[in-house]
């Protein structure tokens, strides 16, 4: 039946809606690949038997996607006179449930995702009706909110497969419209004001292009589509025809008649078959409607589409290359000018634009040019659908009005990593763009600002990267993704992207040089302003942006042969190794404990670690984020088997056998003198090695007992003091001299310690408070955290009242809150945030919690309450409510006006600690602003000669096991220095032991210690977490995986 | 005169004719533009890119061999980033392949030589990559040495635009491209060459040689190949 007038496209309509909004229910599951790939067809399959079975009357249809990747499958199901619910994530055995529901006339609203009464075509608006208060609206989710579907109108709604359906939503009207009223101008004008921009990438002005192509001499002119979308991580245009492919034909049908091309040629990549034979249908569909081939719609206007499968080559989205693949030359774009518009495809004027561009056009026909510019800036109108991939939560096709900032993808839309890790890096625009990094998420997106930032917008893609990305391998796969899809036409292209990809490969095996860092800065410049095509023009983009805002990660690699997330395979032992601040061969104490062999696996941990019961006691242990074994069930404990290992062996025989065994290993007196200041775990590790390599070490320290944080700031019953000593006594009888009650800057100075010794390494903490604007901070009763835990630690008896409040959410403030909970004391931790963001370590808040601490959550303090003497009463603290996401990815804490007052004795601030700068005793070291030292970032060396820094003084408060990092590097840094050479490696032994793997790993679970009950530990301040039984310890050894255990066969980078 | 533009090139005022490509014009105005790629009277493909210039207002370089002479256009043919780009892509084809002058039948005689002495170029800083390609000596009177080979596409244009063979064309992509003839099979096999030798005349390096000759005996006659193609007419672009 052909259709030529608006009668009958209207009675076609009526006959689509009877399908679309049928008089009966209909239940129609999203059928785009993304939708198969999760198993739609077989929930199709099972709805399709269910009805069979039920014999229920009820319409089953294949939908294309709705777009909410992370959730499919995903099936509509339309109750006459009820709100078209969309449920996520449906399983076939879930059929016959639903559909007798369905029949029951409800749905699980429970179960639903999200509800549309009515829809705004944009073309037509379709009401479905009202009801279901308990699913939320479409757009009233996370992932929708904030989108606006002006291309994807149809997608996931409407049948991709039945013309009448998209007739049925006010289809082909715009293009009735346009032949009927013959004013091919007015789509122009319409298109100017609409000011439409090539989805492409590049941004052109659609208006433009059609213009110069109208104008062009009357005779063949071709219009072509180019769906040859080949980004690693786009699928927008895939999406788009499954979804909706009579869209672009229309869009085609209407520029065609406009640019007074009378044939079409869509160009589609070869792996879409499912857009292929989708768009192959439509095409058919609209012959038979009249729609394309000879008079259209009666106009007397004849146009042909035809589809053309892509080969496969990413260059022939170039639209030169696309031209000489479609006249069947190899796919290699020529220069231009002249562009396409002046000689195209054999020769002819030819228009080139981008699937989404043209997806774009009816409904600015249909609605108006001033319409569509009311999306979007003022320089980039309109909506942009982007595939929102990688590290996050959320994943799918979001469609934005353009200039949203990045960060709304990121985290208002895309929801975060939804693992805990922190988001590291947006990479924009597949191969061609570049990566933005976090603190740049603030950036809106439109094709201006993205290229200010050294990406571009590209056709949409958005991969999401987190901590464990390394960016080095992010530009070296781009690279390496370019380099084989390069034509070879152009030299700059072709031999520089293959030095490109040498030098990124030797990056990331730890082979590169600053030199070879310098000529990628080079060549990059070069590839970029010398190839011939966008392509070599935009290669270089992901390799320049890293270089620009992760600089500091090819250094790593390059200087210090450290690949921190982890990914660069050749410049690690195993992930826990790696993510370990102090590089713990940790397979290996496993193995060796496995082997019985207790000495040695001691002797293992204690040379990578040297104090391995206070760490196995309180390390963040990142191990844990990176264990491999979490793939199957949960992380080994690593931290637990070496406090096991260190436990067992300490106050034993074999404590004293390993340290003859280390005494033995001592390097020869050097004649070298090294003072440390700070017997904390800084300084601790440091006077470890320092000792062993021959050098006489004096650790000085304002305490009377060494140990430094360990000993004064954690509480006893995390980390109980005679095992802090027992770890000190160690390192004591290697030969340390510890002289205690000397406070640097009064006693000595940097400067006196430099003349009597060869090398000076400051080491100390942060025990400063940091500043707050508190009224009332000044009252008796009120405490800073790490005073307050010194004070206890050193015995003496605080009065800190019945009732306690702690502000703060760190380790301080959960350590200072569990000691006034042991203390007898009701205690409540005020905290601005929401639990989730608690800085602590999680296991320590859940105790705290079991020990009887109260929580308050989004309260920030406000002013200090006393009495006449100037105790304190009270505190009020407002009410914070989470507002927007900053661009690291939490909510910024907004105060309202909402104040409560809490009664207590006494307010302990865990709100942060600095550096106190007394112990520079006026020397001229040059320290930052915030107090901590200025060091050489490898050498550790401050400005003056001769003296280092590390830990807490250089980072700011840290963690133990990041400050002992610092330490044994330092000592390394010293040891050179004073020596000549790198004897650091020297002091290590090399140990023997099997690299047998059962066949199949392990069964069970992550075996925690077990704890002292919360009834027990709020009565005293005994250890907490009492250890692994020989069992258990047992069996999470055999838990590991040995990473260790490598495989001849290499993959990527390696391969080569 | 309507066909006769006016630009300005180094600061120099320079009439050339309408549709005449940049490279053309500043040559015949007596300036060096290097280039490889390029023979005039065949079609100018832009592969080299070491003929790229400066013009005013396009912030990117763009290639003098394909970029048309417009009136009012102001060109830099010489500056210190184009002189470094230059010297990059230089080392770049040099670094490619097996480029040994001592060992070179194009020795003394070729133009990659030229144009890297021109260019004070000695030496690749990039690391040399020395594939191992074969050599197709299958053809009774010419040989092909891949090794020697930088990709200009000469003797593709020469071959199909003057000689009307179509033996030529380059087959696979980026790095691993490849001269082929007819089908990829041996050239000597070939049944479309017509043994005519403009390939070998129009070849820039040792790639394309006369059988027989030792080192340094190989010399070419490209200025005939640009004859006999501008004779035909050209290309106007």
């Amino acid at each position: 039946m052909k259709i030529r007038d608006l009668e009958a496209l209207n009675s076609v309509r009526q006959q689509g809606l009877t399908k679309y909004k049928p008089a009966r229910p209909r239940i129609a599951v999203g059928l785009g690949t993304c939708g198969i790939g999760n198993g739609a067809e077989d929930v199709y399959q099972a709805f399709t038997s269910a009805v069979h079975t039920l014999g229920a009357d009820v319409q089953i249809d294949r939908v294309g996607c709705f777009g909410f990747c992370a959730e499919e499958p995903l099936v509509n199901i339309a109750i006459p006179g009820k709100p078209l619910v969309i449920l996520n994530r449906v399983k076939p055995q879930e059929a016959e449930r639903i559909l007798t529901e369905v029949l029951a006339g409800t749905v699980d609203q429970a179960r639903a995702l999200c509800k549309i009464q009515s829809w705004d075509h944009l073309t037509g608006v379709v009401d479905f009706g009202e009801g279901f208060p308990d699913i939320p609206e479409w757009n009233a989710i996370d992932f929708y909110k904030g989108q606006k579907k002006i291309v994807l109108r149809n997608c996931g709604l409407i049948d991709p497969e039945d013309i009448e359906e998209y007739i049925a939503v006010g289809g082909y009207k715009a293009l009735l419209r346009t032949l009927r009223n013959a004013e091919p101008e007015r789509v122009i004008e319409e298109l100017k004001t609409a000011r439409l921009r090539g989805r492409g990438g590049a941004g052109f002005l659609v208006a433009t292009k059609w213009e110069s192509m109208r104008n062009a001499p009357e005779g063949q002119k071709y219009i072509i589509c180019n769906a040859d979308e080949g980004d690693p991580g786009a699928y927008m245009n895939r999406n788009e025809i499954e979804s909706d492919p009579h869209n672009l034909i229309e869009g085609m049908i209407i520029g065609a008649y406009v640019m007074g091309a009378s044939e079409g040629i869509v160009y589609v990549r070869a792996e879409y078959p499912l857009a292929v034979h989708r768009l192959e249908k439509a095409i058919a569909q609209a012959q038979a409607y009249g729609l394309l081939g000879e008079d259209i719609l009666g106009s007397g206007f004849s146009f042909h589409l035809s589809l053309v499968e892509g080969a496969g080559a990413f260059v022939c989205g170039e639209e030169t290359a696309m031209i000489a693949s479609l006249e069947g030359r190899a796919g290699r774009p020529r220069p231009r000018p002249p562009y396409p518009s002046e000689q195209g495809l054999w020769g002819d004027p030819t228009d080139i634009n981008n699937v989404e561009t043209w997806y774009n056009v009816p409904v600015i026909v249909n609605n108006g040019g001033r319409w569509f510019a009311q999306t979007g800036t003022e320089r980039s109108p309109g909506t942009k659908v982007f595939s929102l991939v990688g590290k996050i939560k959320n994943t799918g096709l979001v469609e934005v009005p353009l200039g949203t900032p990045l960060k709304t993808f990121v985290y208002d839309i895309g929801g975060g990593t939804g693992n805990g890790k922190a988001v590291k890096a947006l990479q924009t625009g597949g191969p061609s763009g570049g990566c933005v990094p976090v603190d740049m998420f603030g950036t809106p997106v439109d094709y201006e600002a993205l290229a200010q930032l050294g990406s571009i917008m590209g056709s949409g893609g958005m991969v999401v990267m987190d901590e464990d990305n390394c960016m080095v391998d992010v530009a070296r796969y781009f690279v390496e993704f370019t380099h084989s899809e390069s034509c070879g036409k152009c030299a700059p292209c072709r031999v520089g992207l293959d030095h490109c990809l040498r030098i990124l490969n030797s990056v990331s095996e730890g082979r590169a040089t600053e030199a070879d860092r310098d000529a990628l800065e080079q060549l990059g410049p070069m590839i970029r302003d010398n190839s011939l095509c966008g392509l070599g023009q935009s290669a270089p983009n992901p390799v320049l942006t890293t270089l620009r805002y992760f600089r500091h990660e090819f250094e790593d690699h390059i200087q210090e042969g450290n690949c921190a997330a982890g990914v660069c395979e050749e410049l690690f032992l195993t992930p826990c190794e790696n993510s370990c601040p102090l590089h713990m061969n940790i397979p290996r104490f496993i193995q060796l404990y496995k082997e019985d062999r207790l000495e040695d696996a001691f002797e293992s941990v204690i040379m990578d670690n040297p104090l391995p019961a206070s760490t196995g006691r309180v390390c963040q242990h990142p191990c844990d984020d990176r264990c491999r074994r979490a793939g199957i069930d949960d992380a080994v404990n690593m931290r637990e088997i070496h406090r096991f290992i260190a436990d067992s062996v300490y106050g034993t025989e074999m404590e004293e056998s390993v340290l003859k065994r280390l005494l033995e290993r001592k390097m020869p007196p050097s004649g070298k003198k090294v003072a440390v200041v700070g017997a904390g775990p800084t300084g601790l590790a440091s006077s470890f090695y320092l000792a062993l390599l021959g050098h006489e070490v004096t650790v000085y320290d304002e305490n009377s007992e060494p140990g430094g944080m360990l000993r004064f700031a954690l509480p006893e019953y995390r980390l109980p003091k005679a095992v802090v000593a027992t770890e000190v006594d160690f390192i004591r009888r290697l030969g340390v001299e510890f002289v205690c009650n000397i406070r640097i800057g009064v006693d000595k100075t940097p400067q006196s310690l430099s003349k009597e010794f060869d090398s000076v390494f400051l080491a100390l903490g942060t025990w400063e408070a940091s500043p707050i604007d508190l009224p009332g901070v000044q009252c008796t009763g009120v405490y800073h955290a790490l005073h307050f835990l010194d004070e206890v630690a050193h015995g003496k008896d605080l009065r800190v009242g019945q009732r306690v409040v702690v502000i703060g959410g760190g380790n301080a403030a959960v350590d200072s809150a569990r000691t006034v909970a042991r203390l007898g004391a009701d205690v409540t931790v005020v905290y601005r945030r929401q639990r989730d963001d608690m800085p602590a370590i999680p296991e320590e808040v859940d105790e705290a919690a079991e020990e009887g601490v109260k929580f308050m959550f989004l309260a920030a303090p406000h002013r200090v309450i006393s009495d006449g003497q100037g105790r304190v009463t009270a505190i009020e603290v407002q009410r914070t409510t989470l507002g927007e996401f900053g661009v690291t990815g939490r909510r910024r804490p907004v105060p309202t006006d909402e104040i409560l007052r809490i009664t207590c004795d006494s307010v302990i601030l865990a709100i942060g600690e600095r550096v106190d700068t007394v112990f520079t005793g006026g020397s001229s070291l040059d320290l930052n602003r915030d107090g901590t030292v200025k060091v050489d970032r490898y050498s550790a060396e401050t400005n003056l000669h001769g003296v280092y820094a590390g830990g807490d003084l250089v980072t700011g408060a840290s963690n133990v096991s990041n400050a002992m990092s610092h330490g044994k590097h330092v000592a390394e840094m010293i040891d050179e220095r004073l020596m000549g050479e790198n004897r650091f490696a020297a002091l290590f032994g090399s140990y023997t032991y099997s690299d047998e793997l059962p066949d199949e790993p392990v069964a069970g679970g992550r075996n925690s210690t077990p704890l002292l009950p919360p009834e027990e530990r709020r009565k005293s301040f005994e250890e907490v977490m009492l250890g692994f039984s020989p069992d258990q310890v047992s069996h999470e050894a055999h838990r590991c995986l040995r990473c260790d255990v490598k495989d001849e066969c290499r993959v990527g980078a390696a391969a080569e | 005169m309507p066909n006769q533009v006016k630009l300005k090139i180094d600061g120099e005022y320079v009439e050339a004719k309408a549709g005449e490509s940049v490279l053309d014009a500043a040559r015949a105005a007596g300036k060096f533009i290097p280039s490889l790629c390029h023979v005039k009277g065949l079609t100018p493909v832009g592969a080299c890119r070491l003929c790229m210039v400066e013009v005013a207002g396009i912030p990117r370089p763009m290639p003098a061999c394909t970029t048309t002479v417009q009136d009012g256009m102001v060109i830099s043919t010489v500056s210190e980033k184009l002189t470094r780009y230059r010297q990059m892509i230089m080392q770049l084809l040099l670094s490619e392949r097996n480029h040994v002058c001592a060992v070179c039948v194009s020795n003394g005689s070729c133009e990659l030589q030229d144009m890297a002495s021109k260019l004070g170029v000695t030496h690749s800083e990039f690391p040399y990559r020395y594939p191992r390609l074969p050599v197709d000596a299958s053809h009774p009177r010419f040989v092909l040495d891949h090794n020697r080979c930088i990709l200009c596409t000469r003797c593709v244009r020469v071959c199909a635009e003057v000689e009307g063979a179509n033996t030529w064309n380059i087959m696979s992509r980026g790095v691993t491209s490849m001269l082929a003839a007819d089908l990829n099979g041996n050239w000597g096999d070939s049944e479309t060459c017509t043994m005519c030798g403009k390939c070998v005349e129009a070849c820039p390096t040792g790639a394309l040689a006369v059988k027989g000759k030792a080192v340094e005996e190989m010399t070419k006659n490209t200025d005939a190949v640009s004859r006999l193609a501008t004779a035909r007419g050209g290309t106007q672009q």
